[in-house]
Order: structure tokens, then C-alpha cells, then sequence
């Protein structure tokens, strides 16, 4: 017998429950239609929440009126933080006029020597502060891990509530989930030196958010 | 990991008397209380309640432990539509034996590791280096304690043990440069220090080895929640992903799982959400230039079919938070390496004798002053010291209790039997402990338990019995 047979069988021979195909049955049926647990009120204003929930885990925002403004927002930011003007960026935000703004992007995915990742994302979540980025071959998921900043754009009218909320468009959208779904609230960091939070452990240092509308 | 868990009484004495890790362990608990306390108190600000969030994770895995059979299934069917390989390990060997499998048929020389307590079960390091395959781990914490030679002392914070001078020691000899004297000051710079050199490793790495905190049915993924980052390099950036869990870890859906993710961070570490959540699903997708091309999964048994259908079933919801041992008044007084094995606190004082043998760590059960604290803030509400309680049981019915435990229990069982000689002897013995205690009603040196006194005055009872006490009470009333 193989493994996987005995730790079946130890596992059926334990649980002491029959009816295998009705259990199936009735586990098929909770995936086809799942419940939500208890949800959080998260407001009226979920763009304002995402906001202002993004900045306490320590990402930097600004707020545009429209998409056009985008490449001279992303630039200040650069500008403001020093951080120079070449970017690596996902596919997905080509047509923005990044050379108007000043900016040289190359549209592939991050290594090491890259400093800037630039990112749309697929959607953010209000109730914590959450981008949700998906990976694909036009949106790598290293240009939001590897460079030490990582600047995303977010559209305020794909901000939705909650996890929930987001896994619900993913389902609509999308159809499938993709290679990797990354949940990112802010710069990635350590405690593991006594209880010290240190900032860009292993991922970006920065977040900057630019959240448009 | 080879346990030591028959020798806790000793390896406590031994942390007891340490000042250095005293001083690490008294720096740290203010913070694991009060950071999850502000966690916990913020659900209110959502509108939404411990308890009710809590009875919500607790029925999402016992709906999946009741049917694990079903769920690990179906989970098996999607992981492998999405291109993953699933294989099984009943224990530690096994475990070992398919990831060196895996790394030879794949050529690799390195691992990078993301932080798996499954792998510290199996001594998966140790087999991988004897295989001539070096591994890395990569979570700052982890990272340290490898450096040092030692285990995780903590499940969610490994290097909680250890102080900033130790870890500048550590640094200043495995990365080659002269020791500096350090402040607080240079904690940033000492994690940047150690993000150089991860990052290179990171990158020249042929295999990523992880475990899962939790595996979606629905989807088939793994789910992964880290705050530095390493989780998500360890599982995208080498060519080959193994990721090693318990059978235990499935949740049925994509909404269950936001349930508990609302609980495990803000019980871990307090955050409302952690960093990094990543769902990985299968390998590299059609026109992707990144991604794993290979995913394995090894589901791992050892232990843990044997408690289903037992007193300690419960357990098996456990989601690894480390809240347990955060607010356990044992576990801040002898460290986590005191336990012996993998898991410390009272989690791990239930899962040791449970997985390694009730008889190899006959003390774990016993270390527990019953406060229930532990179980107060679990947040998928395991009765943490009812199980342990229940494991004390289990050793008496098992013969396990020393030779005068056994022999003193008996001896007050007969005596329990003649009322009249009970109540004679009771207060012969009050009389004495009270003249013993003398006018301060303490007593300093016991000669029958003199290892109670060596630490504290016992206090001494007022001389009369509490029979004695009752029935002058039940005359007055009358």
C-alpha cells in the first residue's frame, strides 16, 4: 500500500464515519456555494477607509482626480524621495504617457539591481488596507518584491469592502485564480530582533500608493 | 527533531537561572499580550466580536477535520488540475526522503527555506545537508537560530530567545567582519545585513521548501502569510517549490479562509492583517517568465490521523497562531527550548506526548498552573487545558506516574475509605503544619516537599480542618 492509502485508511479507520459518498456530495455543494463568515462594517466611503487604513501600516498615498494624472504624481514621488527615474513596470500600465512625466519604464518583470516597481493592481480592500495583485505575464509578481520601492496605482472604483469582496470579483472576473494572488498591506518587516519592527525586511522598503478618482 | 521533552524539569532549572534569556523573555511578553489585546479590542471598531469570529474559525475546521478524508480528496483533485504533484509522508522520514527525492531529480544544490515547523519535525535540514544539499532559512528569526545551531524557540517568532548581542556575535562571525558594539540603534542596519545575504541566496537558489498555514480546497492552493517577504521570494523565485503540511490544514473554501485571516494575524501578532498573504496555485502559467515550474505538495501525517476520533480531536484545529504560548505564565519562565521538542507552550505540551509518545514527556502535561489563559485566547477556541488535563489523565490510566505518586495516591485512596481515621489524621497533620508555621504562619524549609519551599514559604493552614471549621459553622447556624 501506498502512503497516501495508509494515511487515508488510518484517517477513515479513526474518524469511524461511513457514507463517504454523501459526505463528498455534501462537501462539493459547500464549495459551489460558500458562506461568508461574521463581516466587518466597513463604511460608506471605501476608498477614504483603504486610505487612510494603507497609510497606518505605514505605505504613502496620494489621491489624483484622474488616470492622466498619474506619471507626474508617480515622478513627484520619485523626485521628492530621490529615488531617480527609471522604473521596471507591468505591461498592464503602458498606455499611461510615463515619458511626458519624465520616466523611463521598462515593461518586464524585476531583478535584483532594479530599485523602482511600478504595478497596477487588480483590486485593493478597504476593510484593511490591501492591495490585491494577481500575477500573470503581463503583471510579474516580483516588480512588487524584489526593487526596495514598489509604487501601485489603484483605481478608487475597484476598491470594494472586504476579502470576501475581492475574492467574489476574482471569481467574476477572472474565472480561475492565478499562479500566485498577492495580498500586500505596506512594506514588508521584521520583529525578530527583540520585538524591533524594521522595515523592508526582505521586500520593498516603500509602498507609495497613487489611488485615482 | 530528536525530542529532549523527558528532560524538561532539568532544561527548565537550566532557563530559570539563565539572566540573559530571562531578560529576552521578560522583554517580550508586555509586547505578545498587549500587541494582541489592541487586536482583538479593534474588531470591535468593524463591528465585530472575538467570540463570534471565534466560533466561526472553530466550526470551518471541525467541519473539515470531521471529513478530512473527503476534504484532503478533493484538495488532492484541484492541486493536481492545477499542475502541482501531491504526494504523502506518514512521518519525518518520509518527509525527508521525498524532498531529497525531489531536489536530486531536479539537480539542486541549495534550498531556501520559509519558515516550517513540519520541516523541524522531520530534521529536514540535518537530512538535506547529510544529502549534501545545503539549506537556508530565510525568515530573519529562523535565519538566526540556524546560525547558531540551535531550533525555534517560539512558532511564530523563533529568535524570541535571543538578544540583540547575541545576534550581533552571530552576525559578526558567519558573515566575516569584526564584532561592533550595538544599541537599538543598529537593528535596522543588522536586518539589512542579513537581507544582503539572504537576497543572494534567494536568487541563486534551485529549490523553495515552505509549509502552508493554510491549503484551499476550492482552489487547490496553498496560503502563505508573512510579514517579511521571504514566503513569497522562497515560492516564486527557485524552480522548484515543495510545500510540506499537516493533513490537518486544508479550509474548505475561499470565504472560510477570510474568516480565519481575520483571526490569525490579530492573535499572532496583532496586526489586523499581515504583510503578505499569498495564494499559490500550481506552477508557471502559459506565457509567464517567472514561477515555479515544479509545485509539490507533501501532505504529513505524522501523528496526527491518530488523534482523530480521541479526547484530543479538538487539537487538530489548531491554526499555529502562538497565542497560547504568548499568555502562558510557564512558557515565560523556562523559554520555549525547555519543552524539548518542536512546540513549545501549552500547544506544544498537548502535541508532544501526543506525537512523540505520552511517555517521553511525562512532565508537559504537569507544566500548566491550570490558569486557562491559553485557551481564553485561542482563537478557534481549543479547550487547551482541558487536553491537558486529560493527557494527565491518560498517564495515571496508563501506569506512567512515578512509583510514589502512584504509591502515595493509593495510600490516600484507602485512607478516603474510613472517614472517621481520615479526619483523625487530617487533623493531626494541621495541628503540625501549623505549629511548624510558627507565629508568622509560614513555613520556610519543608522537610517532605523540600523542593516546594526552595523557591517560596508555604503557607501554613490555621490548625484546624476544614471539617472541623464546618461543623462549628453548622452548630452556630442551628
Amino acid at each position: 500500500m501506498s502512503s497516501r492509502e495508509i494515511i487515508l485508511a488510518r484517517v477513515r479507520a479513526k474518524l469511524g464515519r461511513s457514507d463517504a459518498a454523501g459526505r463528498r456530495t455534501r462537501a462539493e455543494a459547500a464549495l459551489a456555494a460558500p458562506l461568508r463568515g461574521p463581516q466587518p462594517v466597513v463604511g460608506d466611503d471605501p476608498a477614504g477607509r483603504f486610505c487612510a487604513k494603507a497609510s497606518a501600516l505605514a505605505s504613502t498615498v496620494e489621491r489624483v482626480p484622474a488616470a492622466a494624472d498619474v506619471p507626474a504624481a508617480v515622478t513627484r514621488y520619485l523626485d521628492a524621495a530621490g529615488l531617480g527615474r527609471c522604473a521596471v513596470g507591468a505591461a498592464d500600465l503602458a498606455t499611461f504617457d510615463w515619458a511626458a512625466a519624465g520616466l523611463a519604464v521598462a515593461w518586464r518583470g524585476a531583478v535584483d539591481a532594479d530599485t523602482v516597481g511600478l504595478t497596477g493592481s487588480f483590486c485593493a480592500i478597504a476593510e484593511t488596507g490591501t492591495l490585491v495583485l494577481l500575477s500573470g505575464p503581463r503583471t510579474p509578481a516580483s516588480l512588487s518584491l524584489l526593487p526596495e520601492t514598489h509604487v501601485a496605482v489603484v483605481f478608487a472604483d475597484r476598491i470594494v469592502a472586504t476579502l470576501e469582496d475581492a475574492f467574489a470579483l476574482l471569481r467574476r472576473e477572472e474565472g480561475e485564480i492565478p499562479r500566485s494572488l498577492n495580498l500586500i498591506s505596506g512594506p514588508s518587516r521584521t520583529g525578530d530582533i527583540e520585538q524591533t519592527i524594521v522595515l523592508g525586511a526582505h521586500g520593498p522598503r516603500r509602498v507609495h500608493l497613487v489611488v485615482v478618482g | 527533531m530528536h525530542s529532549q521533552a523527558m528532560f524538561f524539569r532539568a532544561r527548565a532549572d537550566e532557563r530559570v537561572d539563565n539572566p540573559v534569556l530571562q531578560r529576552a523573555l521578560a522583554k517580550a511578553k508586555p509586547l505578545f499580550v498587549g500587541k494582541r489585546a489592541k487586536g482583538i479590542e479593534g474588531l470591535a471598531d468593524d463591528g465585530m466580536e472575538f467570540e463570534a469570529l471565534r466560533q466561526a474559525a472553530a466550526a470551518i475546521r471541525n467541519r473539515v477535520v470531521d471529513d478530512l478524508d473527503v476534504w484532503l480528496e478533493i484538495f488532492e483533485e484541484r492541486a493536481r488540475a492545477t499542475g502541482a504533484e501531491v504526494l504523502w509522508a506518514r512521518d519525518g522520514k518520509e518527509i525527508c526522503q521525498l524532498v531529497i527525492d525531489v531536489a536530486r531529480r531536479h539537480g539542486v544544490t541549495k534550498a531556501v527555506k520559509s519558515k516550517s515547523m513540519l520541516s523541524e519535525e522531520a530534521s529536514l535540514n540535518e537530512a538535506l545537508a547529510g544529502a549534501g544539499i545545503r539549506p537556508v532559512e530565510t525568515d530573519l528569526g529562523e535565519y538566526i537560530v540556524q546560525l547558531a545551531g540551535e531550533a525555534p524557540s517560539h512558532i511564530i517568532a523563533p529568535a524570541v530567545h535571543k538578544t540583540l548581542a547575541e545576534v550581533e556575535a552571530l552576525f559578526a562571525c558567519h558573515h566575516g567582519r569584526s564584532p561592533l558594539p550595538r544599541t537599538a540603534a543598529d537593528i535596522p542596519a543588522l536586518a539589512g545585513e542579513a537581507r544582503q545575504v539572504l537576497r543572494q541566496h534567494f536568487l541563486s537558489a534551485e529549490m523553495g521548501i515552505s509549509g502552508a498555514n493554510f491549503l484551499i480546497a476550492e482552489t487547490g492552493s496553498a496560503a502563505l502569510v508573512t510579514n517579511e517577504g521571504n514566503g513569497r521570494m522562497v515560492t516564486s523565485l527557485p524552480k522548484v517549490h515543495v510545500v510540506i503540511t499537516g493533513i490537518e490544514k486544508i479550509v474548505p473554501t475561499l470565504e472560510d479562509f477570510a474568516t480565519l485571516m481575520r483571526l490569525l494575524p490579530r492573535s499572532a501578532t496583532g496586526q489586523t492583517i499581515s504583510n503578505y498573504v499569498s495564494l499559490l496555485t500550481g506552477t508557471r502559467r502559459p506565457g509567464e517568465a517567472e514561477g515555479a515550474e515544479k509545485t509539490v505538495y507533501i501532505l504529513v501525517d505524522n501523528g496526527r490521523a491518530g488523534l482523530l476520533g480521541s479526547p484530543w480531536q479538538d487539537m487538530l484545529r489548531c491554526i499555529r497562531c502562538g497565542a497560547c504560548m504568548n499568555h502562558c505564565p510557564v512558557y515565560f519562565s523556562v523559554g520555549g527550548h525547555a519543552y524539548g521538542w518542536v512546540y513549545p507552550g501549552p500547544m506544544g505540551s498537548v502535541l508532544t506526548p501526543l506525537y512523540t509518545g505520552l511517555e517521553n514527556a511525562l512532565d508537559l502535561p504537569h507544566a500548566s498552573t491550570g490558569c486557562n489563559q491559553c485557551g481564553a485566547v485561542c482563537p478557534v477556541g481549543i479547550p487547551l487545558s482541558r487536553l491537558l488535563h486529560d493527557l494527565r489523565e491518560a498517564q495515571v490510566a496508563r501506569g506512567l506516574r512515578p512509583r510514589r505518586e502512584r504509591l502515595g495516591m493509593w495510600a490516600w485512596g484507602r485512607l478516603a475509605r474510613w472517614p472517621g481515621l481520615y479526619r483523625w489524621c487530617a487533623r493531626r497533620a494541621a495541628r503540625y503544619l501549623a505549629w511548624l508555621g510558627g507565629a508568622e504562619g509560614r513555613i520556610r524549609v519543608f522537610g517532605l516537599a523540600p523542593g516546594w519551599t526552595a523557591g517560596r514559604d508555604l503557607p501554613a493552614p490555621s490548625g484546624r480542618t476544614f471539617h472541623e471549621l464546618h461543623s462549628s459553622r453548622q452548630t452556630k447556624i442551628g
